[in-house]
C-alpha cells in the first residue's frame, strides 16, 4: 500500500526535482516502506524511458520539409531586388503610356516638337544701364505682359535599361 | 547551449539584416530537430507537428530582431512551440480520435514486439497523449527534452512550484497508465 502522503514527492524524487529539505524526510521514509520504494522504483524506470524517446532520431525528410516550407514562405514575403527593378521599369512603361496620347491629344496632330537643343552662346554685350532718376516714386507696377504660349518641350528621360526611353512633352509658357 | 553563443548568433543575424535568409537558415538548423521532436511529443501526429515547427519558426523569423539577445531565442521557441501545439490540439480535437491515428515516427507494430524496450516506449508514448495538455507539456520538456525545472517554468508562462506539481502528477498518471496496459498484456 502506497502511502499517499508522499507519493507526490516520491514522483519528484525518481526524476530529481524534489526540493533538499524534503529529501531526507523522504529517504527514511523509503528505508522503512516497501510499497513505496517499489513505486519509486517503477517511476525511475518511466524516467529512464522518457529520456530514451529524447533519443529517438526525428525522420531527415520531416525535418527538411519543415525546413523547405519555412523558407519559402520567408522567402515569398520578401520582395527582392529584381522585383524592384521590375516594378520601377513597368511603371514608367505605364507612364509614357499614358501620358504621351494625352499631350498628342492636347498639342493636336500638326502641333511642331521642339527639341532641347544647347543654346548658341550669343556674343557678350555690355549691361544696359539705366541712369537712376532720384526723386521719382514709382507708384503703380507695371504689369507684366500676358504669357503667349510657346512651342512644347519635348524631354528625353534615358533609363538603365536601353530598350526603356521615356518622352515627356511639356507645354511651355513664354517667361517661364 | 552556452548564452555567450547563443548572444553571438543574435549579434550576427542583426548585423547581416533581419532579411537575411541564409543566416536564418543557419539558425534553424540549430534547433529544428528539437523544436520537432517537442511538437511530436505533444502532437502525436507527424503532420500536426511539422504545421506547429513551420509556424512556430515563421513566427521566430517574424519576431527575431526584437528577442532579448542576453536571453536567448530557445526559451521563446520552445515557449511559442508549445502554444502553438496546443492551439493546434484544440483546433482538431485531436484527443478524440488518438486511437486511429498511426504515429509514423514511432515503431511499425510488428516492429513493436521485437524488443520489450521498444514495447515499453510505446507505451510510455501512449501515455503522454492521455495527459492534459499542461502537464504534458511539462513532462516532455522536463524529462523528454531534459530543461530543467527553472526552464520549463520560464517556457510554461509558470512557477517552478506549479511545474513540479505538473511533473509529480503526470509521472504518477503515466506509471499508472503503464501499469494497467501491462497487465492487460498476456
Amino acid at each position: 500500500m502506497i502511502c499517499p502522503e508522499f507519493e507526490a514527492d516520491i514522483a519528484l524524487y525518481a526524476g530529481g526535482d524534489l526540493p533538499a529539505a524534503r529529501i531526507a524526510p523522504l529517504e527514511t521514509h523509503l528505508a522503512e516502506c516497501a510499497d513505496c520504494r517499489v513505486l519509486a522504483e517503477e517511476l525511475r524506470a518511466g524516467q529512464a524511458l522518457l529520456r530514451e524517446l529524447r533519443e529517438e532520431p526525428v525522420e531527415d525528410a520531416m525535418v527538411a520539409q519543415v525546413r523547405r516550407r519555412v523558407l519559402a514562405q520567408i522567402g515569398a514575403a520578401r520582395p527582392s531586388r529584381l522585383y524592384w527593378k521590375l516594378a520601377l521599369a513597368a511603371a514608367l512603361i505605364l507612364a509614357a503610356i499614358f501620358v504621351w496620347p494625352r499631350h498628342q491629344a492636347r498639342i493636336g496632330p500638326a502641333a511642331p516638337m521642339a527639341h532641347v537643343e544647347p543654346a548658341p552662346v550669343a556674343p557678350a554685350r555690355r549691361p544696359n544701364i539705366v541712369p537712376v532718376r532720384h526723386g521719382v516714386i514709382r507708384r503703380h507696377h507695371r504689369r507684366a505682359p500676358a504669357a503667349q504660349p510657346g512651342p512644347p518641350v519635348l524631354v528625353k528621360f534615358v533609363t538603365d535599361d536601353p530598350n526603356i526611353v521615356v518622352y515627356w512633352l511639356i507645354d511651355q509658357k513664354q517667361g517661364d | 547551449m552556452e548564452p555567450e553563443g547563443i548572444a553571438l548568433r543574435m549579434t550576427a543575424w542583426r548585423r547581416e539584416n533581419t532579411g537575411d535568409v541564409a543566416a536564418f537558415e543557419r539558425i534553424m538548423s540549430q534547433c529544428e530537430r528539437r523544436v520537432l521532436r517537442v511538437a511530436l511529443r505533444l502532437l502525436n501526429n507527424p503532420q500536426d507537428a511539422q504545421d506547429a515547427a513551420q509556424e512556430a519558426f515563421l513566427r521566430l523569423y517574424k519576431h527575431f530582431g526584437d528577442l532579448d539577445a542576453a536571453r536567448g531565442y530557445e526559451a521563446w521557441l520552445f515557449r511559442v512551440t508549445v502554444n502553438v501545439c496546443h492551439d493546434i490540439a484544440r483546433s482538431r480535437r485531436w484527443s478524440a480520435g488518438l486511437e486511429e491515428v498511426p504515429d509514423p515516427a514511432a515503431p511499425q507494430p510488428d516492429a513493436y514486439y521485437e524488443s520489450e524496450r521498444a514495447q515499453q516506449r510505446e507505451i510510455v508514448r501512449k501515455g503522454l497523449s492521455r495527459l492534459g495538455e499542461k502537464e504534458r507539456a511539462a513532462l516532455v520538456l522536463r524529462d523528454v527534452e531534459g530543461l530543467s525545472t527553472r526552464e520549463v517554468a520560464d517556457i510554461l508562462g509558470s512557477s517552478e512550484n506549479t511545474v513540479r506539481s505538473q511533473i509529480s502528477t503526470a509521472r504518477l498518471k503515466l506509471r499508472e497508465f503503464a501499469g494497467r496496459l501491462l497487465r492487460k498484456q498476456p
